[in-house]
């Protein structure tokens, strides 16, 4: 809402109040001022040309040569590249020399060959308002060579309101009247709305039916007869091009006036076109069609309410105009509409055809059904004043069911107890007076007002308490110091214990990243992911985003190419996020995922980071990511007697996604956790990515199932330990976690931790085997071990290796 | 021999010792004081000799000589040691790059989550978690959203079916919440949503809000303005200033807007708060009688405050982010600044 102060100073005196601090108390009490916007000049060296002849540019078909009068100044010629540019109208002329609002200055210039001495200006070189629509039309009635300051000066300020949905009764300069009243503690003053009245009474000539008065609650017609369409004055003109409007004529500009001035949209017919010179309001009939002011034929149903006459539409309700029925240049006699429609209705109206104007905006949001008659009679007043229209006695003013005056109290304890102040009764009735509403009744407890008809928005207690709130201000309510307040038994172990995850990985030095949850047909595909289980957006943004991710590596392996692309040649990611699934029964599953991916030499010492990573290298640092990520999430090791093993045990699975025979399957204690591998190489192609790329997808709960286990303290050994090294000559196909779990079942509890130090493939081996060489610790919780005891353990589990992995001991 | 004699000999073996430069030296300055036959046995044997007056102090200066020279000599045997270690050393460069692994870093908005959680958490918040799939009732209805109102519409929000959307806010946790539990509630709820919104510098399809919900039996606007302003000042700095302006939203009334002083510059005005001192931040307010009545909670005798807030709002401002796309674009270089 534009709120010129000039006009505002009409109804509110704004003085000694600069418009900074005007926009400040508005601020502040609800109706955020988005902008103050200073419109126009003192127009120097800006003069009323008028336009006497027009003739083609010799040199360029979309500029003319424009030969204006300017008084006694005598004639000149220009050069306008304006479409409208034509002879006999009145257009604002920047001579040579003058500087305009954007600091350009007019110079005597040849343009393509012709020279011109000045320029006709649109409304943005006058610093209008920002359109370029070609010259801005003056006033008809403008003398050519009067200064333009007398026309359009001085220097306007408008405020730009930014109204809540709730208070459409500020969609107004009165509305904001009566809130600046309130604030500043000043008088509003209302124009006369004395009308004129001559001849026989309105509904002697015209009548007004409603057959819905559920949608229709009230419609007020007045006859205005001997009407002469012409140009509205120049000051309300003025008035609607800086409020943002249009002027057309002087009774459409008289129904916008209005409407900015009270709030209360109206509309003119011109009663010519009205058959039976009588208004029916009505539903449309299903697929009744009517051809509405644009010229658009629209196909209506029972939802949508209709304005018609004796015989057809003529109107869409508080929307738009019929093609036929509006205000003609020839239009003498006026039937003026002031209505109020149910805002359900124009919203579903407005909404299904796409229609949004000044008057929906309005409607939609709730109109004054009290306030109508107002409207009508201020823009009968305006008609007679500056339309030489004669206004017909009384209206016909059809308000089948009025309705009941609404009360409302605030008990002003609790609403002390609400907003945090001692507030007085007396303060408090004072507010709501200056806010026009009413005291109906008041004691030491309560204060029960009217709620007037223009606020929509006041329905229960809390809505008066937040009228309170806002014009006593909520500065002046205090923010004490925060005080801590427990809520016992509440926990929030399992939110808390995910974002662990994430810390954890950080900490062990990968970098988070966020994508979207919406992903694309092409990314999945890549990644051979089922779409029979997706869940798809019906109403995407864009081909890209139109399902919801069912596992994060895609994004997060997409992510590390086009790191890749931007010349950053390693990266170690992780994302924790949210997956979607749909079931079989068509309802949705989503869970907490976390996804880590690795792309190049990321586990190398800083100045190893030459050559590609092999498969087996960039495996391992994943495996190592993991095992740390475990033993920071306290998940529980795996314990045999003394000797604990670290978690996650990765157990070797064909994975869509994985390289052959480098996907495994991550398990925590023996439960499956989610996937770990070396990335298909076709797939991280797709990204340019030659070297092997480590990528995991786990369960976030799962593996954070454990975070707020204590852990229990186990005494440091009081005995030495003894170290027994073997060296094991296996085929290529034993494992690691083969060999662990053959010590597992012959380990003594003395047996306290295996630990692999070397891996050796060579001639002496021989094809097809490898020697893998383990360090051994034994030690006693109850005493110092022998060295015949150590022996004996370390005998036993070689033997046990022996049998059971057709391994060789190598000397 | 006089006791001070003794001091003079004590004098001058120090400076002796100090002066060696080799370890023969030093080992020579060892032997005419200390040794078997040096000077210091020379004057123990003397002791007897002296007047019985003379001789406490006379031993005590004995014994100060034996221990201040045998330190002098440790030290400046150390020192010629260590200089002939590093004399005879390769150069060593401190100047090579460190070898161990580095931090990884927390994204920027998981950080924001992060700090708010810990500040709540010390007003005895807890965190509260919801679905992003939600139901109508629990995002819509159950807030007091109006039937038609435009955010329902398929225009602005993402429906999955006619039951089931994407959550357009975290309020709906709220719901959830308070659909379990009986007050006093006490959560915040940091989680992310969704709107059709055209991405630009300033809107993502994907964002993450922080919903706060107070319900006691007398929770005050005083309290909402005194707790919004705590977080203020410790997720940005000590020295922000918060300033509340009423507002409209369908599930709390009284609401409010809130904006920080900008701790860039001061509230002196710059980029990042567009030259006006301050930030728009977002909303709150006081929870609107109808939805302590849609969730079962009799708001005669309970009151409570709600807040929710964009968290790439927050991260943008504190770390001087100017465009939201850089928080999902994934940019290693970018993401790494936040370590």
């Amino acid at each position: 809402m534009r709120i010129p102060l000039s006009w505002l100073n009409d109804y509110v005196s704004l003085e000694g109040v600069s418009p900074k601090e005007l926009a400040d108390r508005l601020t502040f009490s609800g109706l955020e001022v988005e902008g103050i916007e200073t419109l126009g000049s003192d127009f120097k060296g800006f003069v009323v040309a008028g336009v006497t002849a027009v003739r083609p540019h010799p040199n360029a078909d979309k500029l003319r040569l424009v030969t204006v009068e300017r008084g006694a100044e005598g004639p000149l010629e220009v050069v306008c590249g304006a479409p409208n540019v034509e002879v006999g109208m009145k257009a604002a002329l920047a001579v040579i020399g003058t500087v305009l609002p954007d600091g350009t200055v007019i110079k005597a210039a040849k343009i393509r060959g012709v020279p011109s001495s000045g320029m006709l200006c649109a409304e943005d070189e006058l610093g209008l308002s920002d359109k370029h629509e070609g010259l801005m039309r003056l006033p008809a009635s403008a003398v050519p060579g009067t200064p333009l300051s007398t026309l359009l000066g001085p220097p306007e300020t408008v405020l730009v309101v930014e109204v809540t949905p709730n208070r459409p009764d500020c969609l107004s300069l009165l509305g904001i009247a009566r809130e600046v009243g309130a604030l500043l503690g000043r008088p509003v003053k209302r124009p006369s709305v004395e009308l004129p009245e001559k001849g026989p009474a309105a509904s002697a000539r015209i009548g007004v039916e409603i057959r819905d008065p559920a949608l229709c609650p009230r419609y007020i017609a007045r006859l205005l007869t001997g009407v002469k369409v012409g140009e509205s004055p120049a000051w309300m003109q003025k008035r609607l091009q800086l409020a943002g409007i249009r002027a057309i004529s002087n009774v459409v500009d008289i129904t916008n006036y209005v409407m900015l001035e009270c709030g209360h949209p109206l509309h003119a017919f011109d009663l010519r076109r009205l058959r039976g010179e009588r208004i029916i309001v009505r539903t449309a009939g299903e697929g009744e069609v009517m051809k509405t002011l644009d010229g658009v034929e629209r196909k209506l149903t029972p939802r949508n309410l209709m304005i018609c006459d004796a015989e057809r539409p003529v109107a869409l309700a508080g929307i738009m105009g019929g093609e036929e029925s509006g205000i003609a240049a020839d239009t003498a006699d006026v039937l003026l509409e002031s209505a109020y429609f149910k805002p359900e209705c124009i919203r579903y109206t407005s909404k299904t055809l796409g229609l949004t104007s000044e008057s929906t905006y309005r409607f939609e949001r709730g109109a004054d059904v009290l306030g109508a008659d107002w409207a009508g009679r201020r823009a009968a007043a305006l008609m007679a004043a500056h339309a030489g229209a004669t206004v017909a006695a009384g209206a016909v003013d059809a308000f089948p069911r009025p309705p009941e005056k609404r009360q409302l109290t605030l008990r002003l304890d609790p609403a002390r107890a609400l907003l945090g102040v001692p507030i007085e009764a007396a303060r408090v009735e004072a507010i709501f007076r200056s806010l026009e509403l009413g005291i109906a009744r008041s004691d030491a407890a309560s204060v029960t007002v009217e709620v007037p008809a223009f606020r929509v928005d006041l329905t229960q207690e809390a809505d008066l308490i937040e009228e309170v709130a806002r014009i006593y201000g909520l500065d002046n309510i205090p923010a004490p110091a925060p005080s801590a307040r427990l809520v016992p038994e509440v926990t929030d172990r399992t939110v808390r214990a995910r974002l662990e995850v994430s810390r954890q990985l950080a900490a062990l030095g990968l970098t988070e990243i966020l994508n979207y949850t919406f992903t694309s047909d092409r990314l999945l595909k890549v990644f051979n992911l089922s779409p029979e289980s997706q869940v798809r957006l019906p109403n995407p943004i864009s081909a890209d985003q139109v399902v919801l991710r069912p596992s994060l590596m895609p994004q997060l392996v997409e992510t590390l190419g086009r790191n890749r692309s931007r010349q950053r040649a390693e990266a170690a990611l992780f994302e924790a996020g949210r997956v979607f699934t749909r079931k079989a029964d068509g309802s949705f599953e989503e869970h907490d995922r976390v996804c880590i991916g690795l792309m190049g030499a990321v586990g190398r010492s800083v100045m190893g980071r030459t050559g590609a990573p092999g498969a087996d290298e960039a495996f391992a640092w994943l495996t190592g990511i993991l095992e740390g990520l475990c033993r920071g999430l306290r998940v529980p090791a795996r314990q045999k007697g003394g000797l604990r093993l670290p978690n996650p045990v990765l157990e070797p699975a064909e994975l869509a996604w994985a390289e052959p025979g480098m996907g495994a399957r991550v398990l925590l204690n023996g439960e499956v956790c989610g996937e770990a591998g070396i990335l298909r190489q076709e797939m991280a192609r797709e990204w340019r990515i030659g070297e092997p790329v480590g990528v995991a997808e786990l369960d976030a709960d799962k593996l954070a199932a454990h975070v707020f286990d204590v852990p229990a303290s186990r005494p440091i050994p009081a005995y030495p330990s003894v170290d027994r090294d073997v060296a094991l000559i296996v085929p290529e196909a034993v494992r690691h976690e083969d060999i662990v779990q053959a010590i597992l079942k012959v380990a003594p509890n003395e047996l306290r931790q295996v630990r692999l130090f070397d891996i050796y493939r060579g001639e002496n081996v021989g094809g097809g085997r490898k020697s893998m060489a383990y360090a051994l610790t034994y030690q006693s919780q109850e005493k110092t071990l022998t060295d015949e005891e150590a022996n004996g353990y370390h005998n036993r589990i070689k033997a046990g290796i022996v049998s059971d992995l057709q391994a060789e001991i190598r000397a | 021999m006089k006791a001070n004699d003794i001091q003079e000999l004590k004098r001058q073996a120090l400076v002796e010792a100090a002066a060696a430069a080799s370890a023969d030296a030093l080992e020579a300055v060892r032997v005419k004081y200390l040794g078997r036959k040096g000077l210091l046995p020379d004057i123990m044997t003397g002791l007897k000799d002296m007047e019985p007056a003379e001789r406490p102090l006379a031993g005590r200066y004995a014994n100060e000589l034996k221990q201040e020279l045998g330190d002098t000599l440790a030290a400046r045997r150390d020192a010629l040691e260590s200089a002939s270690r590093a004399a005879n050393r390769a150069p060593f460069d401190g100047t090579l790059p460190g070898n161990w692994r580095a931090a990884g870093s927390r994204h920027p908005v998981s950080q924001v989550i992060a700090e708010a959680i810990r500040i709540f958490h010390g007003l005895g918040f807890t965190v509260a978690d919801g679905p992003d799939l939600e139901t109508e009732w629990h995002n819509f209805d159950a807030l007091n959203t109006p039937a038609d109102h435009p955010s329902r519409d398929t225009q602005d929000t993402f429906w999955l079916n006619d039951k089931t959307l994407l959550r357009t806010q975290t309020s709906p946790v709220q719901i959830r919440v308070m659909e379990g539990r009986k007050p006093p509630v006490r959560i915040i709820a940091p989680g992310r949503c969704y709107r059709r919104d055209t991405t630009d510098a300033t809107h993502s399809a994907n964002f993450h809000q922080i919903e706060g919900l107070y319900v006691d039996r007398q929770v005050s606007l005083a309290d909402l303005k005194g707790d919004i302003t705590h977080f203020a000042r410790e997720m940005m700095g000590a020295d922000v200033k918060v300033r509340f302006r009423p507002h409209f939203f369908p599930f709390t009334e009284p609401s409010v807007e809130y904006d920080f002083s900008c701790h860039m510059c001061k509230g002196a005005g710059c980029r990042v708060c567009k030259h006006s001192g301050w930030i728009e931040i977002s909303g709150a307010g006081m929870v609107n009688p109808r939805v302590f009545k849609n969730v079962g909670y009799d708001p005669e005798t309970c009151s409570g405050y709600a807040f929710g807030m964009g968290v790439e709002r927050i991260a943008m401002i504190k770390f001087g982010i100017e465009d939201i796309r850089l928080l999902y674009e994934n940019d290693v270089r970018f993401l790494e600044q936040f370590t």
